[in-house]
C-alpha cells in the first residue's frame, strides 16, 4: 500500500472533517485527492501539524479533528506527543503514514523501522493501532468512531514514485476558508 | 520588572479576550507564568514551536493566543514564525523574554541577546518593549494588531541577576 492509496481509503470513511496535513508529499496528496474547504494544508513549519491539530482539536471538542502526519515530521516533533497525552484531547485523530523515509526530500531513511512509533503513542495515552493492509485499514476506522480518547494510527506504506501536483492555493486563502468551516455546524 | 507588573498584563490581556497562553517557561516572564499557572490557564510544552503550532490551531478556531518564551526559544522558533505565522498571517502575540539585555549577563545570552532587536526586525515581526511606564499602551497596541490580523511582539527586559 502506498500513501496515497491509503489516504484515499481514510478520505472514504471520514466525509467532510477537518485535516491538518503536514508539509511535503502529505499536503500535496491530499490536495489531489480531495481538496475541500476543512483541509488545512501546512505547506510549511516541518513538524508542526500534530501541534496544530492539537491547538483545534482542544478548541473544537464536538468535532473530530484528523491529523495526517509522516513518520519524518512526527520524528521532528516527538514533544507534541507529550502534550497531547498530558491534556488528553478525545477527538483528536493522529494519523502517520510510515514510510520508513523522508520521502519528500529524496527518500532518506528515518529511524521509524527500528524505533517503534506506536510505543511512544502507548506511553502518551493514545489508543494506538498499527496497520499493515487495507482491510484492517477500513475495519480500523470502524472501532475508533467508538473510542472516547485521541487515536493514533501508524499506517506502515511503502515507498513510492507517484508524485502529486503542489498545493496551488495561497497561504491566507487556505486559513480563512479553513476557519470558516470550522464554524460549520458538520 | 515588578511581580505585579507583570500579573497585570496577564489580568490585562485576559479581559481583553487573550484566551490562551502557551509557551516554555522563562525566568524573566516567571511571574506572568506562575499566575497563570495558579490560575489554570497555562499550557506548557515542550518546545517554543509546539507552542506556536498549538496556539495556531487555536487561533484558526477564532480563539486569541499569546506565545511566552525566552529570547533563547525565539531563536528556535524563527522558521515557524517565517513559514507558519508569518506566511498565513495568523495572529498571535508574542511574548518574549530578553536575556542577555544586560552586558554582564550569563554568557551563553550575550550573542543572542545582541542581536535580538535586529532579529526581530529582520523578520518583520512589529515589536515593543514593555516597561512600568508603557506596558498597558502596549498591550493595546498588540491587541489592536491581532485585530487586524497581524501577529507581533512584547519583549520584556532582563534588569536583574539571579
Amino acid at each position: 500500500m502506498i500513501r496515497k492509496e491509503a489516504m484515499k481509503i481514510i478520505l472514504d470513511q471520514i466525509a467532510l472533517s477537518p485535516i491538518i496535513s503536514a508539509n511535503g508529499f502529505m499536503s500535496r496528496d491530499l490536495f489531489e485527492l480531495k481538496e475541500k474547504i476543512s483541509n488545512f494544508y501546512m505547506i510549511g513549519s516541518m513538524g508542526l501539524a500534530s501541534s496544530i491539530g492539537l491547538g483545534v482539536a482542544l478548541k473544537n471538542p464536538r468535532k473530530k479533528i484528523y491529523v495526517f502526519d509522516g513518520d519524518g515530521n512526527i520524528l521532528m516533533n516527538l514533544g507534541s506527543l507529550v502534550t497531547t497525552g498530558y491534556l488528553c484531547p478525545k477527538n483528536l485523530i493522529h494519523i502517520i503514514f510510515d514510510n520508513n523515509s523522508h520521502e519528500s526530500t529524496g527518500g532518506q531513511p528515518t529511524a521509524s523501522n527500528e524505533i517503534e512509533l506506536s510505543k511512544f503513542g502507548q506511553v502518551c495515552n493514545y489508543k494506538v493501532f498499527t496497520i499493515t493492509d487495507k482491510t484492517s485499514l477500513k475495519n480500523c476506522f470502524k472501532k475508533i468512531k467508538k473510542i472516547n480518547q485521541s487515536v493514533m494510527i501508524v499506517i506502515k506504506i511503502s515507498k513510492s514514485d507517484v508524485r502529486s501536483h503542489r498545493v496551488s492555493l495561497k497561504p491566507e486563502f487556505i486559513k480563512k476558508r479553513f476557519m470558516n468551516s470550522l464554524k460549520l455546524k458538520k | 520588572m515588578t511581580n505585579s507588573f507583570q500579573i497585570k498584563i496577564f489580568d490585562y490581556l485576559q479581559k481583553h479576550n487573550i484566551q490562551n497562553f502557551i509557551g516554555v517557561p522563562d525566568s524573566t516572564l516567571k511571574e506572568f507564568i506562575s499566575y497563570g499557572l495558579k490560575n489554570k490557564k497555562i499550557i506548557v510544552t515542550t518546545r517554543e514551536e509546539e507552542a506556536i503550532g498549538i496556539a495556531t490551531g487555536m487561533c484558526l478556531s477564532g480563539s486569541d493566543s499569546l506565545v511566552f518564551m525566552q529570547n533563547a526559544g525565539f531563536a528556535n522558533s524563527l522558521s515557524t514564525i517565517t513559514s507558519l505565522v508569518k506566511l498565513y498571517k495568523i495572529p498571535m502575540i508574542f511574548l518574549i523574554g530578553w536575556r542577555g539585555y544586560l552586558k554582564d549577563d550569563a554568557p551563553e545570552h550575550l550573542q543572542i541577546g545582541k542581536i535580538q532587536p535586529e532579529l526581530i526586525k529582520i523578520i518583520e515581526l512589529p515589536s515593543k518593549t514593555l516597561s512600568e511606564n508603557n506596558w498597558k499602551k502596549n498591550c493595546d497596541w498588540a491587541i489592536k494588531k491581532i485585530k487586524n490580523n497581524s501577529p507581533c511582539a512584547l519583549i520584556v527586559k532582563r534588569e536583574f541577576h539571579d
